[in-house]
């Protein structure tokens, strides 16, 4: 072996990452050239001192880094809460907050760690339980795809006090044949209350499944002043809609429109073409038909 | 699909203490599991982005943004399976070194006139001292004044082979390199660096 050959893996050898044949060659060659062996020596002692001057961090990023990339999360009354600093991102009812981590890893990517929850989002999750409604929910969601954006948007426009079908959504969101789709979008709602996926109900009667059972779907919907019984008692008549005889409009029957309507004006509609073959427009606020 | 970070070669030697473990930790989001990885790492990569860079403040961002594309690669990019074989040593220094590269390449390109760091006379005449008698705050002030002549990629091996003490195969995956090279430069590296503290009247076999 020559010297060129030998000094150029001199470090590797002190390493032991050459290979066999490779490191007898060398430390033959070192044995017989004096030249070589001192700098093995020179090597030796470069390398130690340079360790020395390994350039250290005036300030560990960790914090910032992890204010990046960590959620929070804590307890409101018997719900877990997990949010950014930008909003509230989950909302479930868990025994521990252990259940919610790979849920929360499979949707956001990220680590939960216990603080605080700012005062503002509290009282929104509290408003939100109790049926106070929240106008504004500041929630950080990250939708998964287009259809969830549309969908979560929808229900938030549904307003407090009233309730839509599935289906009024699957058309809202132009998908009129996807109800089954939007169901399970709403269905897997991360932030329930907030988004109030409680407002929508099957178009069979009823108010249908929830997250929490449908004993609190029907207790926050009454909360929110939704006569249930009332609804239920339209839907065994296969009352879809109700039209009022002096304007001619027909709404859905918890729309504020509608419930300004007195008794003896109420006309009920089964579907909304039976509606409009008698002559009634959809409401345009509740919007029984989607506007072309 | 080959990814040469995942796969395709086998590694010489089992020297990633528990790298892909860490990955996948972090992929599941286990509580702590990217503050292990940043406690682990951050110093590291700090003191390569610094070699590359020269300037604590820049390598600090760097480093920062390249531990925050690490986090979203890992969690919401890669797989399991891909995190599992990922070699993350030399993949986290990969992301510095590109980071490092980019910085340095916008920062030539400006107007920014770089500053001269050897002969801003702050420091003093250069003191010709024997080796036994330096004083060991001199001697690293010294070294520091020598790897700062060096060029880029002598002192990012430098930074690679003796300060992380990497291991060849990993280093030629930071770098992308052949292993058989990467020999050769190192020790090319190192006579630069021997070269410029003589330049400065020190023999550095003590």
């Amino acid at each position: 072996m020559q010297c060129r050959a030998a000094l150029t893996r001199i470090d590797a050898l002190r390493t032991r990452e050459l290979a066999p044949i490779e490191q007898t060659a060398v430390e033959q060659h070192l044995k017989t050239c004096r030249s070589c062996n001192e700098s093995t020596d020179d090597v030796d002692s470069l390398a130690h001192a340079v360790k020395a001057i390994a350039a250290v961090p005036a300030r560990s990023c960790c914090d910032d880094v992890k204010r990046a990339c960590v959620d929070s999360y804590d307890r409101v009354g018997d719900l877990w809460v997990a949010f950014s600093k930008d909003g509230i991102r989950m909302v479930a009812a868990a025994d521990s907050i252990d259940d919610l981590r790979a849920p929360y890893a499979k949707r956001y990517g990220r680590e939960l760690a216990p603080a605080p929850i700012p005062e503002a989002l509290r009282r929104q999750i509290l408003a939100a339980t109790t049926g106070e409604g929240v106008d504004a929910p500041r929630v950080d969601l990250e939708p998964t795809n287009d259809l969830e954006h549309d969908v979560l948007q929808t229900l938030a426009r549904i307003p407090r006090g009233q309730v839509r079908t599935y289906a009024w959504v699957a058309r809202q969101v132009g998908r009129p044949r996807a109800v089954r789709a939007v169901g399970n979008i709403i269905a897997r709602n991360v932030v329930p209350y907030l988004v109030p996926c409680h407002r929508v109900v099957p178009s069979s009667g009823g108010v249908g499944n929830y997250i929490f059972g449908s004993e609190k779907k029907r207790d926050i919907l009454e909360r929110e002043g939704v006569p249930v019984d009332e609804l239920e008692a339209l839907a065994r008549e296969h009352v879809r809609y109700i039209g009022s005889r002096t304007t001619h409009v027909f709404c859905f029957p918890t729309c504020h429109g509608a419930r300004r309507i007195q008794e003896k004006n109420k006309v009920p509609f089964r579907d909304a073409d039976e509606a409009m073959e008698s002559g009634y427009r959809p409401c345009r606020s509740c919007q029984p038909v989607v506007a072309a | 699909m080959k990814n040469s970070w995942t796969g395709g070669e086998t590694p010489t030697q089992t020297v990633d203490d528990g790298g892909g473990s860490l990955a996948v930790a972090v992929h599941r989001c286990d509580p702590g599991a990217f503050e292990r990885l940043i406690q682990r790492f951050e110093r590291p990569l700090f003191a390569y982005a610094d070699g590359i860079l020269q300037n604590a403040f820049d390598a600090q961002e760097v480093v920062q943004d390249a531990l925050m594309r690490a986090h979203k690669a890992l969690t919401r990019q890669y797989d399991e399976a891909r995190c599992a074989a990922l070699a993350l040593r030399p993949w986290l220094f990969r992301t510095v070194r590109n980071l490092a590269l980019n910085k340095l390449r916008s920062k030539r390109s400006s107007l920014e006139q770089p500053l001269e760091a050897f002969d801003d006379g702050r420091l003093g005449p250069f003191v010709h001292l024997e080796g036994s008698e330096l004083e060991r705050k001199e001697e690293i002030e010294l070294l520091k004044r020598a790897m700062s002549l060096l060029p880029v990629d002598a002192r990012e091996l430098i930074v690679l082979r003796f300060m992380e003490e990497m291991p060849y195969a990993e280093i030629a995956k930071t770098v992308g390199a052949s292993e058989a090279a990467l020999r050769g430069k190192v020790f090319r590296s190192l006579k630069l660096l021997r070269d410029a503290l003589e330049q400065k009247g020190v023999a550095y076999a003590m």
